[in-house]
């Protein structure tokens, strides 16, 4: 299936989770990332029940010493 | 890695050098190139672990804000320019006109100067409690109240806090506990396990590794809901448990402009790798030159929490794991006698500042309080008669023999 990952269509396996996601696209330092699906904050116990679905927008938010 | 000092030496790099080097290097640089608009677009989007201006975030920077974190388990952590920077940028992230902040009536005197005479004109309100009495801290909080700022151990006047205890009252009352650490350090002082929420360092003392640098740190330990935070609730429910930092980095932080310079940053990184050796052999100094003046007949009383007869012993041991920190006061006759022996000092030097290698001694009324009147510092505690002693890491015998001779008459 195909999501938007931080702004860049990216194709993934389907029925992926979030926590799938955040290894796929080697997140770097994943416990100090904001993820929003769709605009909207999934909290870290979430990731592994967060079923992906074709077509979301998922953003990987870094406030650590990275870009803002 | 399960050790302090294993964690402060080998750090965790966000990506490898690419030259290899052991020691993270120094990018003296404010700014940093991008492969492409999009890219750029995207690192200012926060959506790229990429550097884009040193004033928001710097490899080096980051580097020692990753060693700070790994060292303390905290969830986040912000260097900047000096602990005031530390401070004024916390109590600007959660405070606003017409709130309150509840603190210490034993404060480090810039920080009272902070709150009354640079942020009191903003209109926010400063409720000054003693932070021994959990009553009076718990009745001096109301609906407007965004925070309670303590230190752990006061500056001059020695008094450590129950952080358990005041984070018990603070999170039932749904309010954020920061508390200024500087004299304790992570190595002494885990501020997570005792319910801090931000712990505020000045990484200018104990960690700069001697004075090299000022610098200051702010370190969310994530164990507070920000949504419970007014300033911050909005941002709470897009960010999570990250958004006191964002709120930092994207906002207050980046636009204070009280950055960490980079060169300060490799410093204190540097600092941060002895910072176990260096607070043990201050401490066991702290200690002996303690119950030396003790038995000094000149001397009237001796303020140290690692002295069995102090009043805070009990409550430093459980809370400090032993070792006490580097400051000792005492009282002579009076302020003549104070400065009397404090020019009779050869090796010790007269200098403001804690925590250094170096031992230094100071009169804190004439001073670091100079600004309060009479009334004000006996409020304060701060009395003509005190000596503050920051121990360093000099050779016992040589402090105790500088120390006995400017004792003498």
């Amino acid at each position: 299936m195909e999501l938007t990952v931080n702004g860049e269509k990216v194709q993934v396996a389907d029925g992926l989770n979030l926590s799938g996601l955040l290894a796929a696209q080697k997140v770097e330092n994943p416990d100090m990332v904001s993820v929003q699906v769709n605009g909207e904050f999934v909290e870290k116990d979430q990731y592994g029940s967060t079923q992906l679905q074709p077509g979301q927008e998922v953003d990987f938010l870094y406030f650590m010493g990275g870009g803002a | 890695m399960k050790g302090f000092t294993t964690k402060a030496i080998h750090g965790q790099r966000s990506k490898p050098d690419a030259h290899g080097a052991l020691r993270m290097p120094l990018y003296d640089t404010a700014s940093f190139e991008h492969p492409s608009s999009r890219e750029i677009e995207l690192a200012f989007g926060g959506k790229r672990p990429s550097h884009v201006y040193t004033r928001i975030s710097n490899p080096t920077i980051e580097d020692f804000e990753q060693k700070m974190r790994l060292i303390s388990g905290g969830l986040a952590v912000l260097a900047l320019s000096s602990g005031m920077a530390a401070i004024s940028n916390l109590v600007m992230t959660l405070c606003e006109a017409g709130t309150n902040v509840v603190t210490s009536r034993h404060l480090f005197g810039n920080t009272v100067s902070l709150f009354e005479h640079s942020l009191k004109p903003w209109g926010l309100e400063v409720r000054y409690v003693d932070m021994t009495n959990l009553k009076e801290v718990e009745d001096a909080i109301d609906e407007k109240t965004r925070l309670v700022f303590l230190e752990v151990i006061t500056n001059p006047q020695l008094e450590v806090a129950d952080c358990k205890a005041l984070s018990a009252l603070t999170q039932s009352k749904g309010v954020p506990l920061g508390v200024d650490c500087t004299v304790t350090t992570p190595y002494l002082f885990n501020s997570k396990e005792f319910g801090v929420n931000v712990e505020v360092l000045s990484t200018t003392k104990y960690i700069s590794g001697g004075a090299t640098t000022v610098g200051g740190v702010l370190i969310d330990n994530g164990n507070f809901d920000w949504k419970k935070s007014p300033k911050l609730a909005e941002k709470a429910k897009k960010m999570g448990p990250m958004a006191f930092i964002a709120t930092l980095r994207m906002e207050v932080y980046r636009n204070l402009g009280a950055c960490l310079a980079p060169h300060n940053a490799y410093l204190q990184a540097l600092g941060l790798e002895t910072l176990g050796l260096r607070v043990d052999r201050s401490c066991e100094n702290a200690l002996a030159l303690a119950k030396q003046l003790q038995n000094h007949p000149k001397v009237k009383r001796v303020l140290y929490p690692g002295l069995p007869e102090d009043r805070f012993h009990k409550l430093a041991k459980a809370q400090f794991g032993g070792r006490y920190g580097g400051i000792v006061c005492f009282e002579l006759a009076d302020k003549e006698a104070c400065f009397t022996a404090m020019d009779r000092v050869k090796l010790i030097k007269r200098a403001t500042n804690i925590n250094d290698n170096k031992t230094m001694i100071l009169h804190p009324a004439s001073t670091t309080f100079i600004e309060y009147s009479e009334e004000e510092k006996a409020k304060m505690q701060v009395g003509e008669a005190l000596i503050r002693l920051s121990v360093g890491i000099e050779d016992l015998e040589d402090l105790t023999e500088d120390l006995t001779q400017a004792l003498e008459t």
